[in-house]
């Protein structure tokens, strides 16, 4: 039927593999998740939003900020109207966003397991659209430095 | 298990007020050992023999020399005058030797499969066709599909509609499978290896595959989409487990007409009623009515033999710092109930209020020193 069981489908991706599924051979094998309502980018049932019914996304916004997907209840079968996405801009405090994010999830009851996750993501997206901070210039010592303010 | 009925899309991409009943092929087990094994069994079925020649690495006359000349035993060439004379023959590790067990034409190329699996095979691989989540694991792009399965009503074929390839390419742009050709057209690569020089030079994603009825829809259409990259056309009476599932996975993208959804009950029958079409075939039922673990998990049948939760719902918490609970109220109470009556009736303050203690009577006494 339409709307198998995620357990049943869990059970066939993990047998034939997944087009989301990114293994590579470093650090003894690792299986890598492409999928955009994969809070942690891993290839695990808890953390593999395609396969379950119920799922958040964390995905960095066009426009800076982050942008929530959740899964439609009762949508499963229909794919162009099954996710939910909200945008969080980036004018929003990174804690405002954090709440934001639990508030349409964890706290209503909806993978109180990922509230962890999904804050955490967010936390990282907001912490790399940061401008990059310029390092110093390096501080001229020894000889060097001597030269410097011989010739200065 | 209850969505009885599917939409219809119309041929312009918007759902019509219409809805097929979804056919009882689409409840079978989903079962990708089954649909793995007959896959790789049918997927030899085209196989062309070829074999090495009968003769290679035999068309020299060598012989051993024997003990005695310090070289190893294997046939060598006879003669003089080339490079060829003395060196080693017919052995497998051997420079133009044979090869190891030279390949014979009369090997089992093809494979029988029990005509009931490949019937399983075809109906789970139906079933799987129906699940968004499992044509996204096998990687097709339907984001935009408003819904799976994926059924147009058969008027868009009607009169030949669909007979030129741009007609084609309209319908499924405006049915949401735009997306899945666009992914098939960018995934054309040369092929690694040998295959190249084979006549399969290239190699591609597949895209959506469109069953039709060709009693009612025609046979236009097939014409219509045979250019489209990586689309495929299949009749609804012949359908091809290496259609359903390429690869042997699970979760092909099809793109149904109405008619030839609707015959699909005629097709394979129910569970109860054998096929008008196929001879001796029922279709299988799934061993487990609830697949959902959660559910059964949840369900009052089995929480209801489960022995209740130790603790409640209070869980122990290891790694605590230890409280004072002569100056922490809330420990206090914990170790102590009778500490909250204690202070709301100030016991600890009654006896400096109530002054000096009452003397005894004096019965008290005479009766204390009567003995």
């Amino acid at each position: 039927m339409a709307t198998l069981s995620s357990d049943l489908i869990w059970e066939v991706v993990k047998q034939q593999g997944s087009s989301s599924l990114v293994k590579r051979t470093q650090a003894g094998g690792v299986s890598f998740s492409r999928d955009p309502l994969n809070l942690r980018n891993s290839f695990q049932r808890k953390y593999e939003g395609l396969v379950d019914d119920r799922a958040i996304g964390v995905q960095p916004g066009e426009e800076g900020g982050i942008v929530l997907l959740t899964k439609k209840n009762g949508k499963g079968h229909q794919p162009a109207s099954h996710i939910q996405q909200s945008a969080i801009g980036s004018s929003r405090g990174t804690r405002k966003t954090y709440t934001a994010i639990v508030n349409s999830t964890a706290n209503r009851n909806y993978r109180t397991d990922l509230r962890k996750d999904a804050v955490a993501r967010a936390s990282a997206i907001r912490k790399s659209q940061k401008p990059v901070k310029e390092s110093k210039p390096a501080k001229v010592r020894g000889a060097k430095a001597r030269a410097a303010a011989a010739s200065a | 298990m209850s969505r009885p009925t599917v939409t219809i899309i119309s041929g312009s991409g918007e759902a019509s007020k219409d809805t097929a009943s979804i056919p009882n092929v689409f409840k079978s087990p989903i079962r990708p050992d089954i649909v793995h094994s007959v896959h790789t069994g049918m997927n030899k079925n085209k196989r062309q023999p070829y074999a090495v020649s009968e003769k290679a690495g035999h068309q020299t006359s060598a012989e051993s020399w024997g003990t005695g000349r310090a070289v190893a035993r294997i046939p060598r060439v006879s003669g003089g005058g080339t490079h060829r004379a003395g060196q080693a023959a017919f052995g497998n590790m051997c420079r133009s030797g044979r090869m190891f067990a030279p390949t014979k034409v009369w090997r089992k190329w093809h494979q029988k499969i029990n005509l009931n699996q490949k019937r399983f095979a075809t109906a789970s691989a139906l079933a799987a066709s129906s699940s968004a989540a499992l044509l996204l694991a096998r990687g097709h792009n339907i984001a935009t599909v408003p819904e799976v399965p994926l059924v147009i009503s058969s008027t868009a074929f009607a009169d030949a509609a669909i007979a030129k390839t741009s007609a084609a390419l309209a319908l499924l742009k405006a049915v949401g499978a735009g997306a899945d050709l666009e992914k098939v057209k960018k995934s054309r690569k040369v092929r690694a290896g040998k295959g190249k020089l084979r006549g399969r030079r290239y190699t591609q994603r597949r895209g959506p595959l469109v069953i039709y009825n060709p009693d009612e829809d025609g046979k236009e259409l097939v014409g219509a989409f045979r250019n489209l990259p990586g689309v495929e056309t299949s009749s609804v009476y012949s359908l091809n487990l290496l259609q359903l599932a390429p690869g042997g996975h699970l979760g092909r993208f099809i793109v149904w007409t109405s008619s030839a959804f609707s015959a699909l009950d005629k097709v394979y029958g129910s569970t109860t009623e054998p096929s008008a079409l196929k001879k001796d075939f029922l279709l299988p039922s799934a061993l487990m009515k609830q697949p959902d673990l959660s559910k059964i998990i949840n369900s009052s049948d089995v929480q209801k033999v489960l022995r209740p939760v130790r603790g409640g719902a209070i869980s122990k918490r290891t790694n605590v710092q230890k409280k004072n609970p002569l100056r922490n109220l809330q420990v206090q109470l914990r170790l102590n109930p009778y500490a909250a009556a204690y202070s709301k009736n100030k016991e600890g303050q009654k006896s400096l209020n109530a002054g000096k203690p009452e003397r005894v009577g004096e019965s008290f006494t005479e009766q204390l020193h009567e003995n």
